[in-house]
């Protein structure tokens, strides 16, 4: 009776070891694998988990190839893009357009309505008035003569025909503020008709997850900080996230100060000035087409409504307002790991 | 070692060698969690160009459509010491010791330690 517990316990002993050999052995046979490469004007980093190298590399080449075939088509500084064409035509005629260029700007104006216009992609006549890295800031004269030539009411998108017209003549379309969400969605798209099945597109910091790590845990996502000084304190906040979309719209991107006042490049396009209230917002979505577009209506509207329309769109998010107070919608509280040198 | 033999049964010594092999092995796993990077990445125009130790200090000049850009390895760090960019915003980034410089208008990246951001962090947004 003894030495038949014996036995039991040695065979017991051999199935946890054996066990635990064959976790590790399927750990190891799934690894990541990331590539970087600079395209639609930033750096887009692709991350995925692949039994194999090749498999994994054709893949992300499919994937580069899918953005940058979208950031030709809305390239706004681009004389051969589709979206160029849509501006010199404004008031004249409607453009035909590819199935993804009428798609972006359609969910463009859908995000424009219901951010009750926060978000509005005809940003553009007023936009192009300041320039931040040269640290110009037009005079209220211009921004009030251009100001009447934003409105996402005068998109005109007819899908049967695929054509955009923009109703005014001067009307400019500048998708920047969503382009790159729908980018990230692009590749995904790509990657998973490639076999992969969990990986990260990071357009910038328009960032889209799907499945987990090779060790069966979600992928983990830093927020940046608005206000870092140093290489240590880069990072905000962490969260956890899988099959989700996270962007992040900032007044650190591209700014300058002027007699002690920050002015950016998230503008409000009810006033044409930067929009105040916020440094940072996070915005979590099932794609990123509307995390992306989302993050800046959000950050337009301020910490208040901004928090309203979290709430009416079903999305989760983090609000950093201008006190430094960072604000969590109620579902990520508990999520949100918090850093404490931020 | 005899005594030890004789008080212990064969499940006991099986079980002290799994819980060897497995210390052994979590100190391996702990020690490539806890690395520091060490190799500094160079793409242009998203192919590998250098593949360079940052324990080695160095300076490379790379060709682009602006002229040659700098970049400097020293003390473990890593900067984009001259660029004739429009911007300079890499040459205005200094010195990382993790993380990646871009300079879009050469099509450079440099990355430093794969590029993976500090405490697991798979990827940053902002």
């Amino acid at each position: 009776m003894i030495a038949m517990n014996k036995n039991r316990t040695v065979l017991l002993l051999f199935l946890i070891c054996g066990l635990s050999l064959a976790s590790s052995c399927s750990r190891g046979s799934m690894s990541t694998y990331k590539k970087t490469k600079p395209l639609m004007d930033t750096v887009v980093s692709i991350t995925v988990v692949s039994g194999s190298g090749a498999a994994a590399d054709q893949a992300i080449d499919r994937a580069f190839a899918a953005i940058d075939r979208f950031g030709s088509l809305i390239d706004f500084f681009s004389d051969k893009s589709e979206l160029t064409l849509i501006n010199r035509n404004a008031g004249i005629k409607p453009t035909v357009v590819s199935p993804d260029t009428a798609d972006v700007i359609e969910k463009a104006v859908s995000v424009s309505k219901r951010s009750w216009g926060a978000f509005d992609a005809t940003i553009g006549p007023v936009s192009r008035l300041w320039d931040f890295h040269e640290k110009i800031r037009p005079d209220d004269g211009a921004i009030k003569k251009y100001l009447p030539l934003v409105g996402y009411r005068d998109i005109i998108i007819d899908r049967q025909k695929s054509t955009v017209f923009l109703r005014k003549k001067g009307m400019l379309m500048d998708l920047g503020g969503i382009a790159k969400g729908y980018a990230a969605d692009l590749a995904v798209d790509s990657l998973r008709q490639a076999g992969i099945a969990a990986g990260i597109v990071a357009v910038a910091g328009d960032i889209r997850t799907f499945g987990t790590k090779p060790d069966g845990e979600a992928w983990n996502i830093g927020i940046k900080n608005p206000r870092q000084k140093g290489e240590s304190d880069d990072v905000l906040a962490e969260i956890r996230l899988s099959g989700k979309a996270v962007s992040t719209a900032g007044d650190y991107e591209r700014f300058f100060i002027e007699k002690g006042r920050r002015y950016h490049h998230l503008l409000d396009p009810k006033t044409g000035y930067p929009a105040e209230g916020c440094r940072s917002v996070t915005v979590i979505a099932d794609r990123g087409v509307y995390s992306d577009a989302f993050s800046t209506a959000v950050f337009i509207l301020g910490p208040e409504k901004g928090m309203s329309l979290l709430r009416e769109a079903g999305m989760e998010g983090v609000i950093v307002d201008n006190n430094g107070t960072i604000r969590p919608t109620p579902g990520l509280k508990g999520r949100l790991k918090i850093e404490k040198n931020s | 070692m005899k005594r030890i033999l004789k008080i212990t049964t064969t499940a006991d010594r099986l079980l002290f060698l799994f819980l060897i092999i497995a210390s052994v092995s979590g100190i391996f796993i702990s020690r490539d969690a806890l690395s520091q990077a060490s190799e500094v990445s160079v793409e242009i125009n998203g192919k590998q160009a250098y593949a360079l130790s940052l324990d080695t200090d160095r300076t490379v000049a790379l060709p682009g459509p602006y002229g040659n850009t700098v970049v400097e390895i020293r003390k473990r760090r890593v900067r984009v010491k001259e660029a004739h960019c429009p911007n300079l915003i890499c040459v205005k980034q200094g010195w990382i010791s993790r993380g990646v410089i871009v300079c879009l208008p050469n099509r450079i990246v440099v990355t430093v330690g794969g590029g993976r951001p500090p405490k697991n962090i798979d990827a940053i947004t902002g």
